[in-house]
C-alpha cells in the first residue's frame, strides 16, 4: 500500500464538506432502509440525483455513505416491526424480533449497530489489504479475460437464485440486449434504434435503474400497503449488558471475516453472508435452543457479517469496475455518468479517490453508529411515519431524479414503463439484479468479447489461451451447476434421512 | 391470474424472437467484418427465446398453482391503486414543462397522497404536500443547481 496515497486520501475525506456527505448519506440511507421492503439498491438509485454536480469522490464517498446506511437501516425495520428492509436483514429478524417482544428492543438495536460497526471495521481492513493487489492482479487481464470475468459475474447472479435459474437467466439476457441498443462504438452502426433519436445513445441505464427499483418496488410495496402494521415499540436505553456483549463478541468477530469474504466473491452478498454466519452460529454455539427466541449472538452474526460484506462487495467494483450486487451495480452506473471509470487504474491514476473511499468507510461506520444509537429515538418516529405517506414521496424522488439525468420529459414514460415491468418481474418473482448488472456491464461485455475475437482472428481459442481465462471458464461452469450440484446433495441427505427414518421404524 | 401468469413468458417469447428477426437485419459495418455488429445480439437473441420457451413450460406446468402477489395485485383497491399511481405519473410528465416543478409537484404528490393515504388524513397530506414540494425545489434547483422548469 502507497502510504502517500492513503494519507491524501484521509485527508479528502476529512474535509468537512465530505464528512457533512457521509452523515447526509448514511442517515438518508438509514431512512430509507428502514422503510418495509426497501433496500441499499433502492436507496442510492432514489438518491442518485443528489450526487450530481458533486466531484466524483464526494458522489462516491456519498453513495457508499447510503449504501452502509441502508444496511443498517434494513436492520431497525427488522427488529422493531419484524419487516426486513431487503434480504440481508431477514435474519436479524430471527432474534433480534424475539428480543424486541421480550421488552429488549434497546438492547437489540444497540447490540445490531455495534455488531454492524465492528463487522464494518474488519472489513475496511482486510478491503485495505485486498484492494491494491487485486487491482494490480486485474491490470494484467487483456479483453479476453474481461469478458470472462463479466460472464462469471452475471453466472454466479444467476446461479445464486436458486429455484429460480431461469428466471434469472431471461433476466439477464434481457439486460444484456437491451445494452446492446444504441450506436455500435466499434463500427458505427445504429442498432435497434427504430429511427428514434433519443435511443442512439442507448437505453440510460440509471432510467432502468431507478423504474425497477424506486417505481417498481413501490408499486410492489402498494400490494400491501393497506396491510400495514401498526406495531409502536416502545424502546427503553439503548445498551446492552454485560452477559449480552459477553455472548456476542466472539459471534461478531468471526462474522466480520465470514461477511466481508463473500462480499467480494461476485454475485454473492448481505443476504447469503448473514444466513450463513447465523447458521454457522447456530451450529457452533452452546446453546442452540435458544436460537430464535432472541438469542443476542443470533443478531449480532448476521450483522456483523452483512456490514461486512456491503464493504467487501465494493471491492470488485473498485478494483476491476465489475460490480457483484445489484446495489454496487447502481452505484457504478451513477459513478459512469459522473465521468469516473472504476477499475483497475483507479488505484493507479486516482489513487487519492480508491483511498479516500477507504477512509469514508471509518469516518462512516463511526457517524452511523452514533447516528444508530444517540437518534435512536428520532428513527423510531420515522419508522412510525406511515409508509403511505412516505411512498408517495420516493415515486416524486424517483421523478425528481430522471428529469436531472437529460432534462427531458420523454424519459418519464420510459420511468413509467420500467417501473411497471418492474412491478410485474417482481409479481413472477424475478430476480432484478441480473437485470440492472447484465445491462450496466453489457455493452463492455460485448466489446471485450469482440476485442479478444479480433485479437485472435475469430479463433474462440483466445478464451482459454492463458492460466486466468481458464480458471474463469471452469468457475464459470461450477458456479452454473451449482443449483444442480446443491440439489443432488439435498436429495441425498434427504434418502439418508428416508433410509434411518424407515430403518429405525 | 392464468393470463398474468402466461404473459410473461409470452412476453419474452416475442421480445426474443423480433429481436432476432431485427439483429439479422441490422445494417453491415463498413470497417471489418461486415456482420461485426450482428453476432452478439443474435446469440443473445437465440438463447434468450430458448430459455423463454422452457420458462413458458415451467408456467404451464404449474398454471393452476396460485401465485399470491398476482391476487394481491388483483383484489381490493390494489389495481386502482397501482394505475392511479401510474395514471398520475403521465399526467405529470405532460404538465411538468407546461406549469412548472412546483405546481405540477405540489399536483401530482398531493394526488397521490390523497389517493393512497387517503381523506380522512387531509391535514397531513397537504402539509407533507406543501412542505416535500418547496423542499424538494429548493435543495435541488438552489443547492444542487438543477435547472428546473
Amino acid at each position: 500500500m502507497d502510504g502517500s496515497s492513503f494519507m491524501e486520501g484521509l485527508f479528502i475525506s476529512l474535509e468537512p464538506m465530505n464528512i457533512l456527505w457521509i452523515i447526509i448519506g448514511g442517515f438518508l440511507g438509514t431512512i430509507v432502509g428502514m422503510l418495509p421492503g426497501l433496500g441499499p439498491a433502492t436507496a442510492v438509485a432514489v438518491l442518485i440525483p443528489v450526487t450530481f454536480g458533486m466531484e466524483p469522490v464526494s458522489a462516491i464517498i456519498l453513495m457508499a455513505a447510503i449504501y452502509y446506511g441502508a444496511m443498517y437501516g434494513g436492520s431497525r425495520s427488522s427488529i422493531l416491526i419484524n419487516t426486513p428492509g431487503d434480504g440481508s436483514a431477514i435474519a436479524a429478524t430471527f432474534d433480534g424480533y424475539p428480543m424486541a417482544q421480550k421488552g429488549q428492543a434497546g438492547e437489540a438495536l444497540a447490540i445490531s449497530a455495534v455488531a454492524s460497526f465492528i463487522g464494518g471495521l474488519i472489513a475496511v481492513v482486510g478491503f485495505i489489504f485486498l484492494a491494491e493487489p487485486l487491482a494490480n492482479f486485474a491490470l494484467e487481464f487483456g479483453p479476453a479475460e474481461y469478458f470472462l470475468l463479466m460472464l462469471l459475474t452475471l453466472s454466479a447472479i444467476v446461479a445464486l437464485s436458486i429455484g429460480k435459474m431461469v428466471k434469472g437467466f431471461l433476466a439477464m439476457m434481457l439486460g444484456l440486449t437491451l445494452s446492446t441498443i444504441g450506436i455500435d462504438t466499434q463500427t458505427g452502426v445504429y442498432r435497434f434504434t427504430m429511427g428514434i433519436p433519443h435511443l442512439s445513445e442507448g437505453i440510460d441505464f440509471l432510467i432502468v435503474i431507478i423504474g425497477v427499483y424506486a417505481i417498481g418496488e413501490v408499486l410492489y410495496n402498494l400490494l400491501t400497503i393497506d396491510q400495514e402494521k401498526k406495531e409502536k415499540k416502545k424502546v427503553g436505553k439503548v445498551w446492552f449488558t454485560k452477559e449480552q456483549w459477553k455472548r456476542s463478541k466472539w459471534p461478531i468477530l468471526r462474522s466480520g471475516p465470514i461477511g466481508f469474504l463473500i462480499g467480494v466473491l461476485p454475485g454473492a452478498g448481505g443476504s447469503i453472508a448473514s444466513m450463513i454466519s447465523y447458521t454457522t452460529e447456530k451450529q457452533i454455539s452452546k446453546k442452540p435452543e435458544e436460537f430464535g427466541e432472541g438469542a443476542p449472538e443470533g443478531l449480532a452474526a448476521p450483522e456483523s457479517a452483512n456490514n461486512a460484506a456491503s464493504v467487501g462487495a465494493m471491492i470488485p467494483l473498485l478494483t476491476m469496475g465489475i460490480p457483484g450486487s445489484g446495489t454496487t451495480a447502481v452505484m457504478l452506473g451513477a459513478l459512469i455518468m459522473l465521468g469516473l471509470r472504476p477499475g483497475p487504474l483507479l488505484f493507479e491514476q486516482q489513487p487519492e479517490t480508491a483511498w479516500a473511499l477507504v477512509n469514508s468507510m471509518f469516518i462512516g461506520n463511526i457517524a452511523l453508529i452514533i447516528i444508530n444509537i444517540l437518534l435512536v429515538g428520532l428513527l423510531v418516529k420515522i419508522l412510525d411515519t406511515p409508509a403511505k405517506v412516505l411512498y408517495p414521496i420516493i415515486v416524486l424522488l424517483a421523478f425528481i431524479g430522471t428529469y436531472t439525468l437529460s432534462y427531458s420529459t420523454i424519459d418519464f414514460f420510459l420511468l413509467l414503463i420500467f417501473g411497471f415491468f418492474g412491478l410485474f418481474l417482481k409479481v413472477m418473482d424475478f430476480p432484478l439484479a441480473p437485470l440492472v448488472l447484465a445491462l450496466i456491464v453489457g455493452g463492455e461485455m460485448e466489446q471485450n468479447f469482440r476485442k479478444a475475437l479480433l485479437s485472435s482472428d475469430g479463433s474462440l481459442d483466445i478464451f482459454f489461451s492463458s492460466g486466468v481465462s481458464i480458471v474463469l471458464v471452469i468457475l464459470t461452469v461450477v458456479s452454473l451447476l451449482y443449483p444442480l450440484i446443491f440439489k443432488f446433495f439435498k436429495r441425498r441427505n434427504l434418502a439418508n434421512k428416508t433410509d434411518k427414518i424407515s430403518k429405525s421404524s | 391470474m392464468k393470463a398474468i401468469k402466461l404473459s410473461v413468458p409470452i412476453f419474452f417469447i416475442l421480445f426474443s424472437s423480433v429481436f432476432l428477426i431485427a439483429s439479422f437485419n441490422l445494417p453491415k459495418a463498413s470497417l471489418g467484418n461486415p456482420d461485426a455488429p450482428i453476432y452478439f445480439p443474435a446469440g443473445l437473441s437465440i438463447i434468450m427465446l430458448i430459455f423463454s420457451i422452457i420458462y413458458l413450460f415451467q408456467e404451464l406446468k404449474k398454471l393452476d398453482k396460485e401465485n399470491k402477489y398476482i391476487k394481491q395485485m388483483l383484489s381490493g383497491r390494489t389495481p386502482k391503486l397501482i394505475g392511479f399511481t401510474i395514471l398520475l405519473g403521465v399526467i405529470y410528465a405532460f404538465v411538468f414543462d407546461r406549469i412548472g416543478f412546483l405546481y405540477s409537484t405540489i399536483l401530482y404528490l398531493g394526488g397521490l397522497l390523497f389517493y393512497i393515504n387517503g381523506i380522512k388524513k387531509w391535514l397531513v397530506n397537504i402539509i407533507v404536500t406543501i412542505a416535500f414540494s418547496f423542499l424538494s425545489w429548493y435543495a435541488f434547483s438552489v443547492l444542487l443547481g438543477v435547472s428546473l422548469p
